[in-house]
């Protein structure tokens, strides 16, 4: 394995946050609004670890959209719980791939609760594939800089003589 | 030989009926340019059906991507989390494994790196196997079957 005892990783503790203990029907449930409320967190974790391209450098992100999502969850577990497991529950079996277009009654009276409850309105169906532009304080990482070879061979000086070939070019019909 | 009364058999009277050669097209309800203009408007009308169910199904679609999207960095976050808690394990593991081997180095061949232009620090993802190489076959077989298929 290339990871070395040089290469950081972060520690068990440092990693270990209480995750959102759902199944897929749940989670997709409340895609709509954990997306919307915690948007600022899922797109600056995303751009993070698109920008290092490095999953040790984004903890604290993942961290915060958790945390976002999980506060979420707990949130409509006090208020809304009855209307999201029908929700959940329709979403599950109705189809077997968890479609949305045969469970459009429960998902209303979901979303009119959590509108009520909570104050949080469902994304539009097609919010999130839409392009947004994510403001964000983070510097943004300095992009690699070529490879330097200490060993080169050193070029030609600038005023080198360069006469032409003498006895023209190796290849034949090719200029 | 006797005589026998002949009796001529001649035509009825007025003649026979005239021989039934004759074409008899089918009725036709339509003209060529009708046909032609109508395959054109059904055609047209068939099209725009078809257009509304196109756009409800990409809607449908469009739909379940979008509750995808928004759960991708929550469900990346957790990913990453496990992930880089089973690197770890993978390296303590190889340290314990490798510590009676004299001149080891974890993640390098006897002090010679991989990727030996690459920073110290830098983290290449492990490929598979290297990923697995500590789990038990089971495990590992069980994971190729699901990347598989």
């Amino acid at each position: 394995m290339g990871i070395t005892n040089e290469t950081k990783l972060p520690t068990e503790e440092e990693l270990t946050v209480q995750e959102v203990n759902l199944s897929g029907p749940a989670l997709k449930a409340a895609a709509f609004h954990v997306g919307k409320v915690c948007e600022w967190e899922n797109n600056e974790f995303v751009l993070c670890r698109e920008e290092t391209k490095d999953p040790r450098q984004c903890i604290n992100e993942g961290k915060a959209v958790t945390s976002c999502a999980l506060k979420f969850f707990q949130q409509v577990k006090k208020t809304c719980a009855s209307e999201f497991m029908q929700y959940v529950t329709c979403l599950d079996k109705s189809s077997p791939d968890q479609q949305f277009t045969p469970c459009r009654k429960t998902q209303a009276v979901f979303d009119k609760c959590v509108l009520d409850n909570l104050g949080y309105e469902r994304a539009p169906f097609d919010y999130f594939p839409r392009v947004h532009v994510h403001k964000t304080e983070r510097p943004k990482p300095e992009p690699e800089k070529p490879t330097v070879y200490p060993e080169a061979v050193p070029g030609l000086p600038e005023d080198a003589p360069k006469p032409p070939a003498k006895y023209g070019g190796r290849y034949i019909f090719q200029w | 030989m006797s005589k026998t009364a002949y009796k001529q058999d001649m035509p009825p009277p007025g003649g026979y009926q005239s021989i039934n050669y004759k074409r008899v097209p089918a009725r036709t309800f339509f003209g060529g340019w009708a046909i032609i203009g109508g395959y054109i408007g059904m055609t047209a009308g068939a099209f725009y059906l078809y257009s509304l169910n196109y756009k409800a199904v990409k809607n449908r679609e469009l739909e379940v991507h979008s509750a995808n999207l928004a759960l991708y960095p929550m469900l990346l976050a957790e990913r990453d989390r496990a992930y880089l808690k089973q690197i770890r394990k993978n390296r303590d593991e190889e340290n314990k494994l490798m510590a009676n081997v004299e001149g080891w180095e974890t993640g390098t061949w006897m002090g010679e790196p991989i990727y030996k232009t690459q920073p110290k620090d830098c983290f290449i993802e492990p490929n598979f196997y290297d990923y697995y190489v500590h789990s038990s076959y089971k495990d590992l077989k069980k994971r190729m079957i699901t990347l598989n298929y």
